[in-house]
């Protein structure tokens, strides 16, 4: 094809030790468009939804889009989408760095790994070429040691992708790393590579990206580029503070949830601020492949007990190992991100279920004993001592790495799981954010923020300020905000964009790259498409629209303070909305009619 | 005593976390905008406002962690001892 797309994919069997390369389905990828639509097909397509996520006969695929490895923007990403085995739904985690851009480079738009290896093995490609080479001599290795010791074999020049020890030892939400900061995160990806006995993917491409119309994607490239540079948030603010920005947000806001969600605001919220954060451990900001927004964070820390270097925290993380566990030390929490990031654990994850876990310890319901130390709300020493044996599969650390529902569940107390289908919700209050709840509840990966923001207009007033109380017109909102972010996970690009450019930029993007003729409205079918895509997958697989909840705290016990004082959320009056908008029967399920609009049946 | 409290890039370009003011009776967001202008030797309202004095998409302003967007906007009255918080356009996630 050699438009946007390379027109080819990399077929690896594990259990047979074999790679195969293939022409790609244009039919289909014009119709879901790249990454995590057009992998969402495949897999589909290849595995059923019923699978055991943990057998051979799942699949991890590894996909970027027609845009990545392109200039512009942001169009330096790619998606890992499998069966999670976190939550039995489809899952897709997105990631920037350096790798997807190499992988397009090499010539491949996609990676479908099947079966599983007898030994430790990684994937070598270079420039069309690919072969499995033995791992075992990686097993155990750290993420950044297993990128040190990659790179060496490559003489320092690819770009790697691998798991850590979470990924081998079974951790529930072990994440695939990239470019030794960057994670594909949510989900637990990195549970399924490691079932693989696939260490890593290490990749050299020194090939290009054509497109296909090159004048009309050099003009979409100098509006895009002239939008994010003009734009406050892409322009400036994200850079100098990231996303930890957000911590004074939305605790000023009241929606920051804290000590597992019991309260909406944090008193420790200033210590472990971006604000902060920029002036003790920040030393620069750092940016993915080709973005000129550059909110990555390089911290370091000296003359501490927590000792260390690295990238983040990110907000998320700031949240979850902060504000979840009523943790205000700023140290500490950078201590454990880098913890997590070395082992290749999702940091969310991670702090929503030493969160849920304290609340078990300070309720009673687990012990000192079991659990080898106290564990109340606020004990940061604690809780990195759990980060660590988390990695290691160790004591107690073995049912952190369960995640929080089935922790919980195992105490007999799933309701203190802030979860839904298993996924724990990241850094917002659902009674303080009201469709940011309806969000979390019809997520196709569970409890996820970035599948449709509406913090974005809810909290940030961006591109228009709504009220977070209201319930009214809210669906149709959460529509279009899945539609439109299921097409920038597609295209390859950055979701942060999204708040400088839109579906104007994108549409010109995507039929300068590929050659298509789309419209606006064209694009956003294709999001929809890929939701109901990935929804019909879920239903196949077990997850009936019983899943699309929230926890009881959210729907049942009122924000004792902040200015939402008093707010449970109204799921229940948005939800029938939701499925009306989407062109759903009322039980949640699509209808026939539908699918066929969108030629899903 | 009004509290005011400067977030984000705000905080940076001002060096300073937060400063106090007497409060006048009857005065507004937009009022008291203008008055800590004329009292900050840094000019910082074209963080938060456009030209024609409107807020930018994406500026928050709290009076007692309420949006003043859902209350009178700009022209929201202030009283004695409320803490205002300022934001300029920022986002995450
Ligand atoms: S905005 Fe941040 S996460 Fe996104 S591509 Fe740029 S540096 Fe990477």
């Amino acid at each position: 094809m050699n438009k946007g797309w390379k027109g080819q994919l990399l077929r690896v069997d594990l259990t047979a030790g074999t790679c195969k390369i293939e022409a790609l389905n244009e039919e289909w990828a014009k119709a879901y468009v790249g990454g995590r639509g057009l992998a969402s097909k495949y897999l589909c397509e290849e595995i059923s939804p019923d699978v055991d996520p943990m057998s051979p006969k799942n699949k991890l695929i590894m996909a970027t889009g027609p845009l990545t490895g392109t200039y512009g923007a942001a169009n330096g990403r790619y998606m890992v989408v499998t069966k999670s085995p976190l939550t039995g739904t489809i899952a897709s985690s997105n990631s920037g760095g350096y790798f997807p851009s190499e992988l397009k480079y090499a010539g491949f738009d996609m990676i479908i790994f099947e079966g599983k290896s007898k030994h430790p093995v990684y994937l070598q490609i270079r420039d069309g070429k690919a072969e499995l080479v033995g791992a075992v001599h990686l097993w155990g290795k750290s993420t950044n040691e297993t990128e040190d010791a990659i790179l060496s074999e490559f003489h320092g020049d690819a770009k790697i992708a691998c798991i850590g020890s979470a990924g081998e030892i079974g951790v529930h939400y072990a994440c695939i790393v990239n470019d030794k900061h960057r994670a594909a995160g949510r989900s637990g990806v990195g549970m399924v590579m490691g079932s693989k006995n696939l260490k890593a993917v290490a990749v050299r491409g020194t090939g290009g990206v054509q497109v296909a119309n090159p004048k009309a994607y050099r003009d979409a490239a100098l509006e895009a580029y002239g939008m994010l540079k003009e734009n406050p948030v892409t322009g400036q603010g994200l850079g100098a503070l990231g996303t930890p920005v957000l911590v004074n947000v939305m605790n000023q806001s009241g929606g920051l949830p804290t000590r597992n969600a019991q309260t909406g605001t944090f008193e420790g919220a200033e210590e472990i601020s971006g604000e902060t954060l920029a002036s003790t451990y920040l030393k620069r900001n750092k940016s993915c492949m080709g973005c000129i927004i550059s909110c990555g964070r390089v911290t370091k820390i000296v003359d501490n007990k927590y000792a260390g270097d690295g990238e983040g925290p990110e907000y998320e993380t700031l949240w979850a190992i902060g504000a979840a566990c009523g943790i205000s030390d700023l140290a500490a929490i950078t201590k454990a991100n880098y913890i997590c990031n070395e082992a290749g654990m999702d940091t969310i994850t991670f702090g929503a279920t030493i969160g849920c876990a304290m609340e078990l310890f300070e309720k009673g319901l687990v012990s000192e004993k079991e659990i080898g130390m106290s564990l109340n709300f606020g004990d940061s020493d604690a809780m990195v001592k759990l980060a660590e044996m988390t990695a290691k599969g160790e004591g107690f650390g073995k049912k952190i790495g369960l995640g929080s529902y089935r922790l919980a569940e195992s105490y007999g107390a799933p309701e203190l799981s802030m979860s839904v289908k298993k996924l724990e919700f990241p850094a917002y209050d659902a009674r303080a954010v009201q469709g940011m709840g309806l969000e979390y509840a019809t997520s196709n990966r569970g409890a996820c923020h970035v599948r449709g923001y509406l913090i974005s207009p809810e909290i940030l007033g961006l591109p228009e300020k709504l009220d977070p109380q209201e319930t009214e017109g809210k669906a149709g909102w959460l529509k279009i905000f899945q539609d439109f972010t299921a097409v920038v996970d597609s295209s390859g690009v950055c979701l942060f964009t999204t708040f400088g450019i839109g579906v104007p930029q994108f549409t010109k993007f995507c039929n300068a790259a590929t050659g298509t003729d789309m419209s606006e409205e064209d694009l956003l079918v294709a999001g929809d498409r890929i939701y109901n895509r990935e929804r019909m997958f879920n239903l196949k697989a077990g997850i009936d629209p019983s899943q699309d909840k929230l926890p009881k705290r959210m729907l049942e016990e009122p924000l004792p303070d902040g200015p939402h004082q008093g707010q449970v959320s109204k799921l229940p009056k948005m939800l029938p909305d939701y499925y009306k908008v989407r062109g759903w029967g009322k039980d949640g399920i699509p209808t026939e009619a539908k699918l066929q609009s969108l030629g899903l049946s | 005593m009004i509290k005011v409290q400067f977030f984000s890039l705000l905080r940076m370009l001002l060096k300073q976390e937060r400063i106090e003011l007497s409060a006048i009776e009857g005065e507004t967001v937009a009022q008291l905008l203008a008055r800590l202008q004329k009292q900050l030797p840094t000019p910082f309202l074209h963080k938060l406002l456009d030209d024609d004095g409107r807020m930018h998409a994406g500026t928050i302003i709290l009076v007692n962690r309420h949006n003043i967007h859902h209350l009178q906007g700009l022209q929201t009255p202030l009283n004695d001892n409320d803490v205002v918080a300022m934001f300029p356009p920022g986002a995450g996630g």
